[in-house]
Order: structure tokens, then sequence, then C-alpha cells
């Protein structure tokens, strides 16, 4: 009996936990939101920090990410067009290396990028400074934590995420163009034909609201899972670990969503 | 010490549970303070920042982040953004805890009559510490 009701205990305390982990980062994401819409936030400063945050977050590792992004293409390209070949469906190559590509491979990849380079940092340097009583200062000084430190790097992380998987994208068009094709023209009209057909309106603004909010999840959740830290030094790696894990799921929830509503 | 941490809003801190941005230069946590409460442009924080640090005859420090500064330059880092805050009283909390490779009374005696500051100057220390104030040379 005693089993039972500890098991109980323990269950609710953890469906509990993650309720208010929920609703810590929603109610984080809502006065960020609050925050972005106040004119008084949108200072030079708060502009520069931005900008610095989109440099480290997106400009910084612009040569290793599409280096990798070339070969990932190059291998997904190669791999789809020899199926398709084999199977004899060589017309439905192109539509299907920019639906599993384009759409949804390079957008997750980015994430998943972006959440272990910049995300991984975040969590640490927010609970760092969680834990050495750098808030506090800054609160103590009338610095708003929320402008200098966590806004820019919201912003940031969406303006990067999408970037990056733009860009990426644009390699693997290109890339699985010249795969089909080669250096010819001769595909071009065919070619801008399944472009045009695969990118209407409705997929190109699901791809757009999926890269932010994969942006936002590689930086809100590590900016709230910081924020929980105990004031223990010891207590760091505990909170990236959990702030990363969040990451994870988030990032995985947000491609299943995605996957749902374009295929079901 | 639960007198101090209560201290009003009115009040500047120089205290080791307020401490520098680490990843931010001596000279940017000194200018984050008119860069973001009185609006200043950066070029116009910098500069005021930076007459902060000649003015306490530190100027070298200005490129230095936390973890490269002696106890001496942190604290004088620290002294400086409270000044910056331009507010009336200003409480130096527990100064042996910061200023453990100077001595200490004369360090601040030193450094305040440097600044052009208006406001009082406020020192918090342990009641076994009193020895250290009375036999600085230059005490009145």
């Amino acid at each position: 009996m005693n089993f039972l009701v500890a098991s109980i205990e323990s269950l609710g305390a953890k469906v509990t936990g993650w309720f208010t982990v929920g609703y810590d980062i929603f109610a984080f994401l809502f006065r960020s939101l609050l925050l972005s819409l106040d004119r008084a936030t949108w200072n030079r400063a708060t502009y520069d920090v931005v900008i610095k945050q989109v440099y480290f977050t997106a400009v910084q590792i612009l040569p290793v990410f599409l280096g990798y992004a070339l070969v990932i293409s190059w291998l997904i390209i190669t791999i789809i067009l020899t199926t398709a070949r084999d199977f004899g469906l060589t017309a439905f190559a192109s539509e299907m290396t920019i639906r599993v590509l384009v759409l949804e491979l390079l957008p997750f990849l980015t994430a998943l990028f972006i959440a272990l380079r910049s995300g991984s940092a975040i969590n640490t340097e927010v609970a760092l400074m969680k834990v050495n009583n750098e808030l506090d200062a800054l609160a103590h000084c009338k610095v708003p934590p929320m402008q200098f430190e966590f806004l820019p790097r919201l912003i940031g992380g969406v303006i990067s995420v999408i970037t990056l998987a733009g860009l990426a994208g644009l390699l693997a068009l290109l890339l699985s163009y010249l795969s089909i094709y080669g250096l010819s023209m001769a595909g071009f009209d065919a070619f801008t034909q399944i472009l045009a057909k695969v990118f209407n309106f409705k997929i190109l603004f699901g791809l757009i609201t999926k890269c932010a909010l994969f942006g936002l999840a590689v930086t809100l959740i590590p900016i709230t899972a910081g924020l929980e830290t105990p004031k223990k030094l010891f207590m760091v790696p505990v909170s990236v670990l959990r702030g990363m894990m969040r990451v994870f799921f988030a990032i995985v929830a947000i491609e299943v969503v995605s996957l749902a509503l374009k295929y079901i | 010490m639960a007198a101090v941490a209560a201290l009003p809003d009115d009040v500047a801190r120089v205290a080791l549970d307020l401490p520098l941005r680490a990843n931010l230069t001596a000279l940017d946590n000194i200018a984050l303070i008119p860069l973001y409460q009185r609006h200043f442009n950066a070029a116009e924080s910098t500069q005021q920042a930076q007459a902060m640090l000649d003015q306490l005859g530190h100027t070298g420090i200005a490129p230095l982040r936390d973890p490269d500064m002696t106890p001496a330059q942190r604290f004088v880092t620290q002294l400086a953004r409270a000044l910056i805050l331009g507010r009336s009283r200003l409480v130096i909390d527990r100064p042996g805890a910061m200023l453990y490779d100077v001595p200490y009374p004369d360090f601040i005696r030193q450094l305040a009559e440097q600044t052009q500051s208006t406001g009082t100057w406020e020192i918090y220390d342990f009641s076994w510490n009193q020895l250290l104030y009375s036999q600085a040379p230059d005490q009145e």
C-alpha cells in the first residue's frame, strides 16, 4: 500500500513539475513578447546586442555549417537519386529531394546544430549568472536583464535558425539541380516548375513558422532552464542537462507536429 | 549584515554579492549604466566609463575581464560602476572580503579622495576590523 502511495505521489510530483516548467517557459515567452512590442525596448544598445547574438550564433559558424550542410545534402541527394533510378521513379526525384531535404531534414539539423552549439552555451551562461549573483547585480544597477541579456538571445536564435536553414536549403536546391541535370540549363524550366509546385504559400509559411519555433526552442528553453538553477555551483551541469533534454524533446515535438499537419 | 542587504534602492552598493558581469570588460561593465539607464549611445557611455576609471586612477584596467583582474582592480571596477549610478549614498559592504590584497582602509580613502563624488560614503565592516581603521596613518 505504501509503495502504491509513494508511486502516486512521485508521479504527481513529476506531472506538477512538468506543468510548472511549461508554465514558466510560456510565461517567459509572453513577457518577452510584451517587451519586444514596447517601443522603449528598441534602443541602440538592444539592437547592438541582437546583432552581436546573430554574429555569434549564425555568422561565426557559417563556413563549418555550410560544409556540413553540403556533405549531408550531397549524401541524401545521391541516395534519393540512386533509389529513384532503381525503381524507375526519376521523375519524382527532384520533388522528393526538396521535400525531404529542404522542408524537413535541413531545418531539423540546423536546429540541432544551434541547440548543441549555442543553446548549451546559453544555458550554462544563464545558470552561472544566476549562481554568481550577476543577475542580482544587474537588477541593483537597474539594468534590465530581460532587455540586455535574454530578449536579444531569443531574437538572435530565431533569426539565426531561419537564415541558416534558408541558406542550407538554397545550397541543397543548387546541389540537387546539379546532381540531376548537371551544368546544363536544360532542366531549368522543369526544376522551377517543381519548386513552384512544392513551395506554395502555405508550405512556405509553415516552413518559416517551424524554423522560428525551432529558433525559440533552442534559446527560450535554455534561458528558462538556466534561470531555474538553484544558487549552487554544482547544480550548473544538472541545469544544462535538463535544459538540453527539454530542447531535444521540443525540437522533436515541433518536427512531429509539422509533419502531422502537412501529411496526415 | 542583513541591514546592508535591506538598504533602500537609492543606495549604491559595492559588495561581494554584487559581482561584475564575467564576460564583459571593466569598461563595458561600467558603460552598461549610462547605456541602459540614461540611454546614451555606446560611444558616449564608453567615454563616461573611461572617465570614471581615469578619475579613480585605474585607466589601464579598462580591457580586463573579471577573471583577469586582481581583487583591487575588481573592487575599483565595482566602485566605478556604483559611482556612475549617481546615487547619493554609497555603501561599501565588508571591504575586507573583496580587498584582501591591499591595506584596504587606506586604499579606499585614497580612491575617495580621487573622485569628485558629492554623496556620502559608508563602510560596513565587522567590529573586529575596527582596529584597521583607527591604525590608518592619515586617520583624523
